[in-house]
Parts: structure tokens; sequence; C-alpha cells
């Protein structure tokens, strides 16, 4: 693309450095190269285990380090984890919750509300029993599975929730990639889009939710609504066929009066 | 019945229609020897009708304005009943226009009827090329589209590769620094009431040459196949014992805009989205260039050419040669002979311009 | 002569196609400059209470046509549209008179929207409406 005149360079470059500044965290070496990573990575054992997990975490990816949870000082080795830099250490079970829903305040408000953070220090799971401390990663639907779930009870409720939020998924991705394909084709998709936002948000919310009826309950009502985008896509295909049926008419049409034409140009 | 007689004999008497008719009509005698390739300039005249009509219906549900144009055509292709047609009536159509008009181009290149007397014909059917293409350019901005926005952007882009007023002369033609909501006020007062008028003024011009010159021979079939015209005065040049206008040859001309229109339909009901990339739905964003922003494609030879040359001034200089020589070309091939085959030179530089054409515009949709 | 009675045939099935595609462009003209129909441009009307003023009359888009609302002097809402019944001009509320003026043709209408002087041949059409909490809803 030759958008090299001066004008188009500006504007590439302004785009550039704007996408350089955002993308700093990710790649800067000096934000990986915090004194945390320095001092922990090269440890044996419990010491530099964490770091190790991190790397690989959803975390590591969106440029989240330790200080970022644990508090303290990056950047000054000294001083890295003095309480008066704010270093918070490792939570007690019981301050879990509190200590993610710093970032995750919709989920820990959901967790705490459900039959799992009802039961928070009661044996009950905290946010790093199902998701890891570390090595966290970004959830799909798996995460509810007989493995994890039979660690404290048995899997049946848990397959059943999971079984509808799957219904529910599927149809969400199903119609998002729906509405992207017909937005390109032109569709007014803003209303569907919207609607959807709001009901993957519904979704959302159901993840922490642990008691069968009410996600069984939800779910059946939120697959409804997406129904119902799913049933207005249908009217634009069945909307198109019946334009394509009405160009099949006009083609002929102009076919056969092509013919007709060439044949009475014939008869004189 | 006798009403009407006493109608028509009341017109005849005061505009004497049917000394006119025979003279236009049925006495206007063709070519015994006239081909199908002859009816695509009533092709052209039917499409230029289709987009002046579909412009002016687009013209009542569009608004002119940055804000508001891509919401005002979303509309009328999703709220406003049967506004998709119209629409994709009046897009699909000017590429049918500029593809005919390329043809009708190599038809009058390949039979050599662009040759002396009609020197005129030609320059004024490659000015409305040219002005067909600036139409179309301009018309492409209007939906304000993330494709609309980039597209107009690189377009207008090149003209500032010329040296000491090109910066202005781009500048002119976006009315600012940047592509933005003055480029559309001008672009559109230009796609909507001066380029159809230049247009149609010079359709006007393009016809009385063709009648006051009279129709060329196609050099087939015949046994002499020189220019005979002198040059020394003007001649019509009549075709005695031809076919006539009306009702035959009309026939041809009806024949060649159906077989048009099915296959211009087929285009609408059944691939409209060929000329419509997933950049065209989504709103301009003077802050976000698209990734792929292609030029049309009867733009893309132009767009390739630019791209090979080191400089980009080279690259405007040598299309700006080569257009200049197809404009001048009935004044530098003065060669009286009409018949392809028996103009080799000729009939190379024919087939290597189109291959060059096709194969830069393929290079450049793949690049 | 077989000829000639082929043209014929071909001219008459030429001329019902051309019809027919005349009609076929026709349609979706017609239909796309037809006026939205009341259903899709919304068939009620709300605004707060508040906005008739004592004494006073508001204005308002009814489904494509002109609505006034009039609180009288004794207090009471009356609602009609508000396209004289003569040339169509828009009436005004006179405060003073307590009564509806079309300033075209000085045609007088009493707050029940009977014609009281001037050209106009029939009464204003009065438009149904209900208020709740504070809430007028005309339609």
């Amino acid at each position: 693309m030759r958008l090299h005149a001066l004008a188009g360079r500006k504007i590439l470059f302004a785009v550039t450095l704007l996408l350089a500044v955002f993308a700093y965290p990710h790649s800067s070496p000096a934000q990986m190269e915090t004194v945390c990573l320095q001092c922990h990575e090269p440890q044996p054992g419990k010491g530099g285990a964490p770091v190790k997990k991190w790397r690989e975490s959803i975390h590591a990816e969106n440029g989240i380090s330790c200080h970022d949870c644990h508090g303290g000082d990056p950047k000054d080795s000294a001083n890295a984890m003095s309480p008066a830099r704010g270093f918070l250490g490792v939570p007690k079970e019981s301050a879990i919750p509190a200590f993610c829903g710093r970032c995750h305040v919709g989920i820990s408000e959901d967790y705490l509300k459900s039959a799992h953070g009802r039961a928070l220090g009661k044996g009950g799971p905290s946010c790093v029993t199902c998701h890891d401390a570390h090595a966290t990663k970004k959830v799909t639907l798996d995460i509810i599975n007989e493995k994890l779930c039979s660690r404290c009870h048995s899997y049946d409720r848990a397959a059943e929730i999971k079984e509808a939020m799957r219904q529910t998924e599927t149809l969400i991705t199903g119609i998002d990639r729906s509405l992207q394909e017909y937005k390109g084709q032109g569709v007014d998709t803003d209303a569907r889009e919207k609607g959807l936002f709001a009901l993957r948000n519904r979704y959302h919310r159901l993840f922490h939710e642990v008691d069968t009826a009410k996600v069984k309950h939800e779910s059946s009502q939120i697959q409804a609504e997406l129904q119902k985008i799913q049933q207005s896509l249908d009217k634009v295909n069945e909307q198109r066929h019946r334009r394509k049926i009405a160009g099949l008419f006009v083609i002929g049409a102009s076919l056969l009066a092509a013919l007709l034409v060439h044949l009475l140009r014939k008869t004189v | 019945m006798m009403i009407m007689k006493r109608i028509s004999e009341w017109f005849e008497v005061r505009l004497g229609y049917k000394e006119l008719a025979e003279k236009h009509l049925t006495g206007y005698l063709l070519p015994r020897n006239i081909n199908a390739w002859y009816s695509l300039g009533s092709v052209l005249l039917v499409i230029f009708g289709i987009q002046v009509l579909t412009g002016i219906l687009l013209l009542i549900y569009y608004v002119p304005d940055a804000d508001k144009a891509f919401r005002s055509v979303t509309a009328i292709m999703n709220d406003v009943p049967y506004g998709w047609l119209i629409r994709m009536c009046h897009a699909v159509g000017s590429n049918m226009m500029v593809a005919v008009l390329l043809l009708h181009m190599l038809s009058t290149l390949f039979m050599g009827s662009y040759k002396s007397p009609r020197e005129l014909n030609w320059l004024t059917g490659f000015i409305l090329f040219n002005l067909v293409l600036g139409i179309s350019l301009s018309g492409y901005l209007l939906p304000w589209s993330q494709l609309s926005f980039w597209a107009t952007t690189v377009a207008t882009n090149s003209a500032g590769a010329i040296p000491i007023i090109g910066d202005y002369l781009m500048q002119f033609l976006r009315g600012g620094k940047l592509v933005g909501p003055p480029t559309l006020g001008r672009f559109f007062a230009a796609h909507v009431a001066l380029l159809p008028l230049a247009i149609a003024g010079l359709i006007g011009a393009h016809l009385f040459l063709l009648e006051r010159i009279g129709v060329s021979a196609p050099p087939f079939g015949l046994k002499e196949t020189k220019n005979s015209w002198q040059g020394d005065q003007f001649r019509h040049e009549d075709h005695p014992g031809g076919i006539p206008f009306f009702p035959d040859y009309l026939l041809q001309d009806a024949t060649s805009i159906m077989i048009y229109l099915a296959v211009f339909f087929s285009v609408v009901f059944f691939s409209p989205n060929i000329f419509f990339p997933v950049t065209a739905f989504m709103p301009a964003d003077p802050f976000r260039t698209p990734a792929h922003i292609k030029p049309e494609w009867y733009f893309l030879a132009n767009y390739q050419t630019l791209k090979i040359f080191p400089s980009e001034l080279l690259g405007l200089m040598v299309q700006g040669a080569v257009m200049t020589f197809l404009a001048l070309l009935p004044f530098i091939d003065r060669g009286k002979e009409r018949h392809p085959l028996k103009r080799p030179i000729f009939l190379a530089c024919f087939v290597g311009g189109i291959i060059i054409y096709l194969g830069m515009t393929i290079w450049g949709h793949y690049s | 002569m077989q000829s000639s009675s082929r043209r014929t045939f071909l001219g008459i099935c030429l001329g019902g196609l051309a019809a027919a595609g005349a009609a076929t462009a026709t349609w979706p003209v017609i239909r796309y400059l037809s006026p939205r129909s009341v259903e899709e441009t919304g068939g009620k009307v709300s605004f707060p209470e508040s906005d008739v003023p004592a004494d006073g009359a508001k204005f308002f888009d009814f489904r494509g046509t002109t609505g006034v609302v009039v609180r009288t002097k004794s207090g009471q809402l009356v609602a009609f549209s508000a396209i004289c019944t003569h040339l169509g001009c828009i009436v005004q509320w006179e405060k003073d008179k307590q009564d509806f003026l079309c300033p075209c043709h000085a045609g007088r209408y009493s707050p029940d929207g009977a014609v009281i002087a001037g050209p106009p041949p029939k009464p204003l059409p009065r438009l149904p409406f209900s208020v709740t909490n504070g809430l007028i809803t005309v339609g």
C-alpha cells in the first residue's frame, strides 16, 4: 500500500507510536526483569516455582507481574519486600477472594454469593483451588471437570451445570460468528450485537454460581433470548433466499427477452 | 382509431416527424457488415440511464454528512424497502459501466474505427472514459466506510508525487491535509452534479459526432479495408444499400441490452458482495487503517504501476505518458489500413497492451 | 405471410414481457418512495404533564403530523390534531380568547374543536390520550 506521502506517514507513525506505548508492558525487557524475577527465578524449589508457573499464565501474557498482585517495589531489590513499599506477600486463605477481587470485581462478588464462597474457610474452595495461584489460565468450560470437582464433592451436579453452560456457550459463539459474517455482508447487526453482548454478560455472571437449579433456569432464559436473535438472523436468510428466487425470474426474463428480440430481428 | 389518426396528423403537419423518422430511423442506413460490438454504445447509454435513475433515488435517503453518511447508507441497505436493490444496482452498475466502456474502446481500437476523420469521436470517448473513472472514484467515498475512506486517501495521495504543485494539488482535492468531512462535501458535489452533467454533455457531443460523420464500416469481410477519406473536404460517410437502423439494428441493440441486463442482474442478485469487502461495511475511522486496502479493480493496474517504479513520480509519469498516447492515438497512428490482420505492429501492441494491463491488474490484486 | 404472423406473435410476446418488466421495475421504486406506515414511525407519543404550561398549549409530532395538547382555563386537558381542516395550516392556541385560531384564513375553533368562525368545513379531530403518573400519552 502506497500510503507513503507525508500525510499517510504521519498517521501511520502516530498509530505505530500508540501501539508501541500500549504494547510496552508485554514486550519490554525492563518490565520482565523486575527485581522480583531476578531473585526468585534462579531459586530452587518453593522460591522459584511460582515464577515458572507464572511465565505460562494469562497474567504474564497480559503483562501482569508479581508486584501487581503482591505489591512491593519491583525496582529496588533492597526494599522490594518491604511492607512500607506496599508488599503484601502471600494472602491468608480467607483473604484470597479479596486479593484477586481487587481486579476481578464482579467475579469475586459472584463467587462470594455462591455456595463455594459461603463455604470459604469452612473447607470450601477459594479462587486458587480451581484457578491455581500462579499458573492461571484463560478459563474455558473445561475447568469444570471430574478430576477437579471430585476433590471435594461428587461430579454429578457439576456435570449438569457444565452441560447447561456448554449449550449456552455454543449458541453464543455460533451467533457471534454469524453476526460477524452478516455484518461483513452489509446487514445492520448493531441492535443484535448489543443484545448478544448483554446476554453474554448474563452468561458470564453464571460462572461462579453453583446452584444447579438456578444455573439451569437462568441458562434456559438466556438460551431463549439467544434463540430470538438466531431467529431474526434466520429471517434475514429467508429474505435473501426470496431475493435470489426473484433474481432468477428477472434474469430469466432478460434472457427470454434477448432471445425473442433476436428472433424478431430475423423476421425483418 | 380515427381519433389516433387525427392526433398523429395534427402533430405531423406541425413537426413533420415522419420525415424526421425517415431520416434518422428507417432511412438511417448502417454498413451491411455491421456487428454486435457496435451495440455497446447503446448498452452504455442504458447503463448511464440506470445510474442516473438509481442515483436520484439514492439521493432521497443519503445524507452527505461525515457523521451521518454511513448510517444513512446502512439504513438504505437494511430499513428502506428495496433500498438494497437500488443501492446494489447503482454500485454494481458503476463497475459494469467501466467494464463495458473498456470493451467499447477495445472494439473501436481493434476495428480501427478511431482513425481519421473520427479523431474527435475517439477523443470525446476517451475523455468520457476518464470522467467515468472520476465519477466512480468520487462515488466510492460517499458511503464513508473504512474502504471508502482509505481507498480515497490512497487515490488522492498519488497526486502528491507531482513535483512543486503536488502537495497543494493533493490538499486541494481533499479540501484539507487529510481526507475528512471537507473531502466528502466536494466529492459529493462532483459525483452528483458536476460529473454527471459533464458526462451527459460529452455523450451528446459523442453522439452528434457519430451522426454527423457517419458510422464507420467494420474492416471485416470487405475487399477494400483502406481508409478512403482524403481529408480535403467534409464527407458524411453513407452506406447505400445498408441495413436500416430501425427496426434492424435497434433490435440488435435491444438484444445486447437484454443480455447485458441478464449479466448485470446475475451479479446484483447472486454475488453482489464481489465488489464489497468487509471493510465496506465498517464506518470510516481516520485513526485506524485497515489491512489490505486495495483500490477498485479498474485502478489495480495503475496502483501496481505506481508500486513497481522506484519513485512514485516516475510511475505517475509513465501512466500519464500511456494515457496521453492513447488519447492522441488517432493523431499519431495516421496509417490508412484498418484491418487488424494487415497491421501486424498495431495488432502486437494491441494484444501486448491487453496482456500487460491484465497482468498488472492481477499482480495488483495479489500483491 | 408466415414471417409476418411470426413477427406479430413475437411482437405480442415481447410487448407482454416489456409490460411485466416495467411493472416489476416500478414496484420496488414505489415501495422505496412510499412514506413509512404508522407502525414503523411509532404509534404513541409521551411527555410529562408539566410540559403543557398552565393555560397554554404544547405542540408535538404525532404519527407524522402535528398534534396539540391544551390546558384550558378550567384546568382541563384536551388534545387535538393541530391541522386546520380548511387548508392544512397549523392552528394556534389563543390564551386570552380561549380558542384556536388558524392564522391562514382566520378560522376559529372552540376548545372542544368545534368551528366557531371562518372557512373550516369540519371540527378539529380529537386525539385520544391518557394521563398516568404525570405522563401524558397520546395515541
